[in-house]
């Protein structure tokens, strides 16, 4: 496949490291973001937000000189509910209005908009409504969900569960027997936000000429948004454009149908007025769907040197007061149930995945999705199955994967994963973070007092899942394609038209480099139209790993095509057979002689009477591309990191971070390694910093980046990548996706660092983000409890 | 997230800045560099009828070495300590302090006077001025006074400051010249607000200890009787000792995890500053 | 009630009459339509609406625009012609130190400051200096490569003085 990859890269093809062809606007501040965008005689809009956790709406006061510019559900009362459904057994679905009239649900449920002509105006207007609630106790933490008398989030529901479902495979009861060690853990993920630096935001305005409604949304998925809110605003799809400009950062929360979107639209389609609402940073962190919040409970079954032979596992997760659109909110759970076993190979496995309904905001996809905490969940067991087996958890680790041999591989979950070398990945990890070099340093110990640790963690990623899985999980959208629409223009450039949308990930470069493989067309004259329902075939957007492998099958299969046109008319045009001719750097060569593609796309388009005969003018393929499995192609990867913590202040400084991954083939290395690199900066967060905590009245305790962090420059240390590069089989190129992987483990490893780190101390944390403060609290607690 | 209104007055003199916000019924309040006031304002926390610039004052934005002490104006910035621009008599603690609060493109507007004058107990000037024993000096409608950095502030938040005053100046004694000092700051992430600080000062000629930690819910504490012992030449673990029981003695209620953190922080600066 | 001030905004003079508490950054981006400064928190945290008051870097999102009567504003938009400014451009392209772009212009405001005011500095010190300055695409490893690259690049003298 090598030799074939660089039959006409030029060094821009699959696999070489071209520079970003969109940083050029970014870097000169003229990207284009929704706060960006005015549209004449526009209006700003602050959302009326409820104050309370949960409470019966009683009434809303708006002071007299602002009734015109406050307005309620009943002013929107055409809008249907956003009704997430998924199809598993039992699963209670959530009607989630695009503003609540009966009852608030959690803090910044949305109540109302208030409209001004400018946006500090409109929040004079909602700080003056008076709301008056009849309060309700707030559901605010699993534990009051689920108990029997517990309020309930949905009135007509019988418990505060959205859905239990179970996975079980194997004899649990023989291997209970055969077990030598058993482990069990106890474990907490916090739940924190997606922050990205551009929050969500959206204009909608009426397009007199075109009769269509035009919604600009901060999303990831403006396709998508289209069809929903057709759906809820009772009109036609031709009726309505979305599109997605520069999207500043998107990480998951931006791939839901919100209701502020529902809202914003459905307003500006009654008043007949540009309306423009900009996410502020506190709405972003209180109201925006949340990220994690999962509970586990484990227990591992294991023989003498460490075998794990089964796993039992309980997955809680606090999915907040809707389902969000179209994921449900049992995705968070059953994703993390179905994953739960990673890289190894575990014959028996039982599982029961939980999800509750609290008064807290909704809990939506965040990058590396369920993986985080199973990872998090399996990685740190791993560990406490070495300790009581008295070994190290990498050798543990190590024999426990599934072998190389084995693929393509049958879980216990019934994923099949399709190909790599688990061991062989943690191997390298172990060897590039010098094992036996951080053990004899810990065996020496610092000169500043401070505990070293080492920590490892594996998982594997299905990613770019196509039909078959999303099938299974019983979505109302089956995410299983991706369409180009590859066009040349008469001047001999291409524009490639896609579903996905581009908001960090470099498509627009990637893209190119996949049209610069199979047409020989330099990445400079290719150009790469996304986010805009009304300009590209219909897609499914930018999530789960996916944009890469699925639009870049596409944009493939489309310019193969289109290769093969470009073959006959230059081929006519040299006066040559068309097996001899070739593609390189913008033209057909045959020889020595040669024609441009600025010369084909003239005699396609301005000059039919050029073609050879039979040959249909113009030079356009559209494509739609479906892996050849749908099952998925599985990522892998190990990440090893050695920490320094100081056990005067809880703090915890990463003084090592090495991953080695392997996502198949590589269409963009540089970009790959900054992928992987941005999403271990994220899931350092999850591990170390980021929490929104709720008191028992159901208030989030952290509403600003004063209460919040986000890691910053000195927080995340260099990471060193290590590629392997195992091709999928089921893919264009080999691809497999990517962009998730990075957040997926360091939660994991750094916790297992950590505790690493605390041996000495008889302290162990099984909770994220292990700030500061509560590893100090565990050190305390420790030093209190040993004193006499 | 946008302010609610207010109105503007860009004073002219100290004289104008006060006649302003003396105005009981005006809810006004003074605006130095607005790092921390109009976060504030965007999140609508902070109720202002008049805001008071005092930007334009010139006569807070001058620091003058007095000799024994320095008066510092104001309104100097951080940024004007990080990047010695005004005389230093603490030997280099100050312009350390000021290169290491927040972020540069902070410390640029921020100001001294106004760090001080809101009293967040984890900010680092109060706790700085504080081990430095300097004063602040007031000016109201009633006329000037000083008062010293350790009583001004009362508690979280709350200063010395009577309505319609504002701080004209921060007075730092000069330090001796041999005096080490210490510094050591517990905090989430660069630039961000301590969870704990404390600065130690060892002049060994004259065997005189200074200790205060910063961050402690209220006015910094004062530690003497730690700070006596380290004089005294008490060992590493009596030194610890006394300041855990004067840190329980403090009135300050701090959980047990705060207590470790706050020694941790007290011995780091006394270890630095050459003590124990 | 509205209060006017005269101010230059990237070299140019401008009259203009602002609400009190309007920020700078608001008055940038929506009445003069430089939308290069963004805001990511307003509450000067982020970092991502920074630019030059009177030559130094400040956060546009809580500096009062009324404040500002008389002073010299820069923005992104502004330094388009400067020769560090496009030596930083050049370098996060090649770095790879931008994904979303959101971030990018405090990135590059704050980056061009730090390497006027700085002699020689090592990616640790860049790191500290540019704390202020929020990313969550890159995790700040091409940021830091980028400005150390354009840092390494300036003249000899310039990285071996400060301004």
């Amino acid at each position: 496949m090598g030799a074939e990859l660089s039959r006409h890269t030029e060094g821009q093809g699959v696999g070489a490291s071209v520079r970003r062809k969109e940083d050029r606007r970014y870097l000169n501040g003229e990207g284009e973001y929704v706060a960006d965008i005015q549209v004449p005689g526009m209006a700003e809009v602050a959302f009326l937000r409820s104050p309370v956790a949960h409470g019966k709406i009683k009434s809303i006061e708006v002071p007299e000189a602002y009734r015109d510019q406050v307005f309620f559900a009943a002013d929107i009362n055409f809008t249907k509910p956003i009704v997430a459904v998924s199809a598993a057994k039992g699963f209670k679905a959530s009607d989630y209005p695009a503003l609540t009239s009966d009852k608030a649900r959690f803090v910044g449920d949305l109540l109302a908009i208030c409209i001004a002509p400018t946006r500090a105006e409109a929040e004079d207007i909602a700080s003056a409504c008076v709301i008056d609630f009849e309060e309700l106790p707030a559901v605010w933490d699993i534990e009051v969900a689920r108990k029997p008398d517990a309020p309930r989030v949905h009135d007509h529901w019988a418990d505060n569960v959205y859905i239990e479902t179970r996975i079980q495979t194997g004899d649990l009861d023989a291997v209970r027997k055969a077990a030598a060690v058993t482990v069990r853990k106890s474990l907490r993920m916090g739940r924190h936000a997606g922050v990205s630096m551009e929050g969500r935001g959206v204009l909608a305005h009426y397009d007199r000429r075109l009769d269509e409604l035009v919604v600009h949304s901060s999303t990831q998925f403006p396709h998508v948004v289209r069809t929903i809110m057709a759906e809820c605003l009772g009109i036609s799809e031709s009726k309505l454009r979305v599109i997605a400009p520069d999207v500043g950062g998107g990480f998951g929360p931006k791939n839901n149908f919100h209701p502020e979107e529902l809202a914003i639209a459905a307003l500006s389609m009654k008043l007949n007025r540009p309306l423009r609402w900009v996410e502020d940073r506190r709405e972003h962190l209180v109201a925006s769907p949340h990220a994690r919040e999962h509970r586990y409970e484990l227990c591992a079954y294991a023989d003498a040197k460490g075998r794990i032979l089964g796993l039992e596992a309980e997955v809680v997760v606090d999915a907040g007061a809707y389902s969000v659109w179209p994921w449900t909110a049992s995705m968070e759970a059953g994703m993390s149930a179905g994953i739960m076993t990673g890289p190894y190979d575990i014959p028996v496995y039982h599982a029961r995945a939980i999800t509750v309904a609290t008064n807290k905001s909704p809990l939506g996809p965040y990058r590396g999705v369920g993986r985080s905490g199973a990872c998090f969940a399996i990685e740190t067991l791993v560990d406490a199955v070495a300790r009581a087996v008295n070994r190290e958890p990498a050798d543990v680790r190590i024999e426990n994967m599934v072998r190389p041999e084995a693929m393509p591989y049958q879980s216990a979950t019934h994923k099949l994963y399709d190909s790599g070398d688990y061991p062989e990945c943690a191997k390298r990890a172990r060897e590039a973070v010098d094992f036996a070099g951080v053990r004899a340093r810990q065996a020496r110990g610092e000169p500043d007092g401070r505990l070293i640790g080492l920590g490892m963690a594996s998982y594997t990623e299905q990613s770019a899942h196509g039909t078959a899985e999303w099938v299974a999980r019983g979505l109302p959208v089956v995410f299983g394609y991706e369409p180009a629409l590859a066009r040349f223009t008469p001047d001999g450039k291409l524009i490639l038209f896609v579903g996905i949308q581009n908001h960090g990930q470099g498509l627009e470069t990637t893209l190119a480099q996949v049209a610069n493989q199979e047409l020989g067309i330099p990445v400079a004259d290719v150009i790469v139209r996304h986010g805009d329902s009304s300009v590209s075939p219909y897609g499914m957007g930018t999530f789960a790993s996916r944009s890469m492998t699925m639009a870049g099958g596409a944009v493939s299969v489309a310019c193969a095509a289109l290769a093969e046109k470009i073959k006959r008319i230059g081929a006519h045009l040299l006066q040559a057979q068309v097996d001899a001719v070739t593609l390189a750097n913008g033209r057909v060569h045959v020889g020595d002689q040669s024609v441009s593609f600025v010369e084909v796309a003239q005699a396609a388009f301005l000059h039919p009477e050029r073609l050879p005969v039979g040959e249909d003018p113009a030079l356009e393929v559209n494509a739609v591309y479906q892996p050849g499995r749908s099952t998925g192609a599985f990522s892998y990867a190990t990440h090893a990191c050695v920490v320094a913590v100081d056990a005067g202040t809880g703090h915890v400084e990463i003084l090592d971070y090495v991953v080695c991954h392997d996502c198949g083939t590589m269409v963009n290395p540089m970009i790959v390694e900054a992928q992987v690199v941005g999403g271990v900066a994220q899931g350092l967060g999850t591990a170390l910093y980021e929490e929104i905590p709720y008191d028992e009245n159901g208030q989030p305790l952290a509403s600003t980046f004063l209460d919040y962090t986000i890691p910053g420059p000195t927080e995340v240390p260099d990471v060193r990548v290590l590629h392997m590069e195992t091709p999928s089989p089921h893919t264009r190129f080999g691809i497999k996706g990517m962009g998730e992987g990075g957040a997926i483990a360091p939660p994991a490893v750094v916790i297992n660092a950590i505790n690493d780190a605390l041996r000495p101390l008889k302290v162990e944390i099984g909770e994220t983000p292990a700030t500061a403060e509560r590893i100090l609290h565990e050190i305390v607690a420790a030093q209190e409890a040993r004193r006499p | 997230m946008k302010p609610a209104p207010f109105t503007y007055h860009r004073a002219t003199s100290v004289e104008d800045a006060i006649a302003q916000l003396s105005d009981p019924d005006a809810m006004a309040r003074p605006l130095a560099g607005g790092q921390s006031l109009v976060p504030m304002l965007n999140l609508r926390l902070a109720p202002v009828g008049r805001l008071v610039d005092l930007g334009r004052i010139d006569a807070l934005k001058h620091a003058e070495d007095q000799g024994a002490s320095i008066r510092y104006g104001a309104l100097l910035t951080h940024a004007a300590f990080e990047d010695h621009r005004v005389p230093d008599g603490s030997n280099g603690l100050m312009p350390y302090i000021g290169g290491q609060i927040a972020y540069r493109a902070v410390r640029t507007r921020g100001t001294i006077g106004g760090a001080i004058a809101l009293a967040d107990p984890a900010a680092d000037w109060l706790t700085t001025v504080v081990a430095l024993e300097g004063e602040i000096a007031i000016a109201g409608a009633k006329g000037r006074r000083t008062v010293a950095a350790a009583d001004f502030v009362i508690g979280p938040y709350m200063t010395a400051l009577d309505e319609g005053e504002i701080i004209e100046a921060i007075i730092v004694p000069r330090r001796p010249a041999g005096e080490r000092w210490g510094h050591y700051k517990a905090t989430r992430k660069t630039g961000e607000y301590a969870d704990s600080m404390a600065i130690a000062l060892n002049d060994a000629s004259s065997r005189k200890v200074r200790l205060v930690i910063g961050a402690t819910e209220g006015a910094p504490l004062v530690m003497v009787k730690t700070a006596a012992s380290c004089a005294q030449g008490a060992s590493r673990e009596q030194v610890a000792a006394v300041l855990h029981e004067e840190l329980a003695a403090s009135g300050r209620d701090f959980s047990p995890v705060k207590l470790h953190l706050h020694r941790t922080t007290a011995l780091r600066a006394l270890q630095q500053a050459g003590l124990s | 009630m509205k209060t006017t001030i005269s101010l230059s905004i990237n070299g140019k003079p401008r009259t203009v009459a602002v609400e009190p508490r309007m920020s700078l950054a608001d008055l940038l981006r929506e009445d003069l339509r430089l939308t290069a400064t963004h805001l990511g928190c307003e509450q000067g945290v982020c970092g991502a609406c920074t630019v030059l008051i009177d030559g130094e870097p400040a956060r546009a999102c809580i500096a009062l625009a009324v404040t500002l009567d008389g002073a010299e504003v820069r923005t992104l938009e502004g330094l388009a012609d400067d020769p560090l400014m496009s030596t930083l451009k050049a370098a996060f392209q090649d770095k790879h130190g931008l994904q979303c772009g959101f971030c990018t212009p405090g990135m590059l405001i704050s980056s061009w400051d730090l390497l006027k005011r700085k002699g020689a500095l090592s990616e640790a010190e860049i790191r500290v200096a540019m704390s202020g300055n929020l990313c969550r695409c890159t995790g700040y490893q091409g940021i830091v490569r980028s400005i150390k690259a354009a840092a390494d690049q300036r003249p000899a003298e310039a990285q071996g003085a400060a301004r």
